[in-house]
């Protein structure tokens, strides 16, 4: 039972049932207007634990894909198991005492993974692939990690809890992959997005 | 596109697709153009490969009214005729063929979808984009190997009970009512096996990747690869068969087996078949 809800757990793009699954809200409160013109903050969401985003990735500068691993070789991302934390903070007795670890240490003493809640959702019929995107322009192009990540995600670094500040429609996807991104500093050839349906829909 | 322009440069934009060099690994058009190579000779019949369809593409299961009615769902299917004269015993003239969407390079249910559901890909595949169908059925009715197949009924709330959610494939929508559907050539793993690909900076491998029809085949009877590749098996086939894709009629000699079904319409079919040889003394 377990294994499997850390399974699921482990899905940051879960896919369920399709008959039964949550309908997709789009957008945010009105007027909550981005840079790009998309209505598109989205709903506070309480999780289990109010995990600090800026002290790990912000003050102790960790990239955002040593927790989040999938990001570079899957089409999910994956939210971390309870042991990935746990790896790093049985070993950190200065903040043990806090509030936010004794309840992560509650978890991991009752052998249960945490309830985390998805943030970031697309409809069941999209597929994002976390891999070409962070290949494309973290790998091959070197650029930095926030700044890749932050282009559909936003400054997470600066959040506590994370929250959704981009559309995610697809509308919001298309005006970005219709521009021409130089394929690198030396390779002035430009390439845009793939423009098929199927690349996305399934 | 006035009709007055459409009727003078008819040949170009009905030879739009596929023109010639349009899927050449030197003039980099396009990397692939996945195309099968099916061998009657070896087939048996099994239904296996509609059996892994059902399984890898959430194919509902009609059931017998339905399907005396037509409404099934099957996106490969057995089909059976009885063309050869056989005399005293004509069931021994039974003939099968594995029929799934040919995946035509100018597709006949493309130019008639009123909303651009069905679209080529530069693949070389016909997509079918389930949220923007509107179910008119107009691709059906023009589709002239008869591989559509439209949600008559609301099959999410009635073909799987309680348990059976749980082994449809995540990969693949799951049909509403109301709208088309077809074969894939299960684009689910295509896709995945070109991304893990390009993150190697390589092609898709001869065999890496196959449709679930192909994985299920006992007999190995479907070949399936990148055409665009000269040294996949299935381009091999077809170049051994004298099969070329960009013809609609085939000048070969008659020692080869090859031939693409309904080849005359233009549709340009991304299937090769070859022929059953059969004893007619025995």
């Amino acid at each position: 039972m377990i294994h499997r809800l850390l399974a699921v757990l482990s899905l940051a793009f879960f896919i369920g049932n399709a008959v039964n699954a949550e309908p997709f809200v789009q957008g945010g409160p009105i007027g909550s207007q981005t840079s790009d013109g998309y209505n598109a903050l989205g709903p506070v969401v309480q999780q289990p634990i109010e995990f600090p985003h800026y002290r790990h990735a912000r003050d102790m500068g960790i990239n955002c894909m040593y927790c989040h691993t999938g990001a570079r070789r899957g089409y999910v991302s994956a939210i971390p198991r309870i042991d990935k934390c746990i790896g790093c903070h049985q070993n950190i007795e200065s903040v043990r005492n806090k509030p936010r670890i004794k309840k992560l240490f509650e978890y991991w003493d009752k052998k249960e993974p945490i309830p985390w809640k998805k943030v970031n959702d697309l409809p069941d019929y999209v597929r994002f692939n976390h891999e070409r995107h962070i290949q494309r322009f973290y790998f091959r192009q070197n650029r930095p990690v926030r700044e890749v990540c932050g282009y559909c995600h936003g400054d997470v670094a600066n959040m506590t809890v994370d929250r959704r500040v981009k559309a995610l429609s697809m509308g919001w996807c298309i005006s970005c992959h219709q521009k021409d991104h130089k394929e690198s500093d030396t390779n002035m050839k430009t390439s845009h997005g793939p423009g098929e349906c199927w690349q996305c829909h399934k | 596109m006035s009709i007055t322009n459409l009727l003078n440069n008819w040949s170009f934009y009905r030879n739009k697709r596929p023109y010639r060099g349009q899927y050449d690994l030197n003039r980099q058009y396009s990397e692939y153009k996945w195309a099968m190579a099916l061998d009657l000779d070896v087939c048996t019949g099994c239904n296996a490969c509609t059996t892994a369809c059902y399984a890898e593409n959430n194919l509902p299961v009609v059931g017998k009214k339905r399907f005396q009615h037509g409404q099934v769902m099957h996106w490969i299917r057995i089909e059976r005729y009885w063309d050869e004269k056989m005399g005293e015993f004509p069931e021994k003239g039974a003939s099968f063929l594995p029929m799934m969407c040919q995946q035509c390079e100018a597709a006949p249910c493309e130019t008639v979808c009123p909303v651009g559901a069905t679209s080529h890909t530069n693949d070389g595949l016909n997509s079918q984009n389930y949220h923007r169908c509107i179910g008119s059925r107009y691709c059906s009715a023009n589709c002239p190997y008869k591989v559509r197949y439209f949600n008559f009924w609301n099959y999410p709330s009635t073909a799987w009970p309680a348990p059976l959610p749980d082994q449809l494939n995540p990969d693949v929508t799951v049909r509403t009512k109301g709208v088309m559907e077809k074969c894939t050539f299960c684009v689910q793993r295509l896709n995945e096996a070109k991304s893990r690909a390009r993150t190697e900076y390589r092609l898709v491998r001869d065999g890496e990747v196959v449709p679930a029809c192909v994985q299920a085949c006992p007999t190995s009877a479907i070949t399936f690869g990148n055409i665009v590749d000269p040294k996949s098996k299935v381009a091999m086939m077809w170049k051994n068969q004298q099969v070329d894709l960009y013809k609609d009629m085939q000048e070969k000699d008659n020692t080869v087996r090859g031939y693409r079904i309904l080849e005359d319409l233009r549709p340009f079919p991304s299937v090769m078949y070859m022929e059953r040889v059969r004893d007619m003394e025995a």
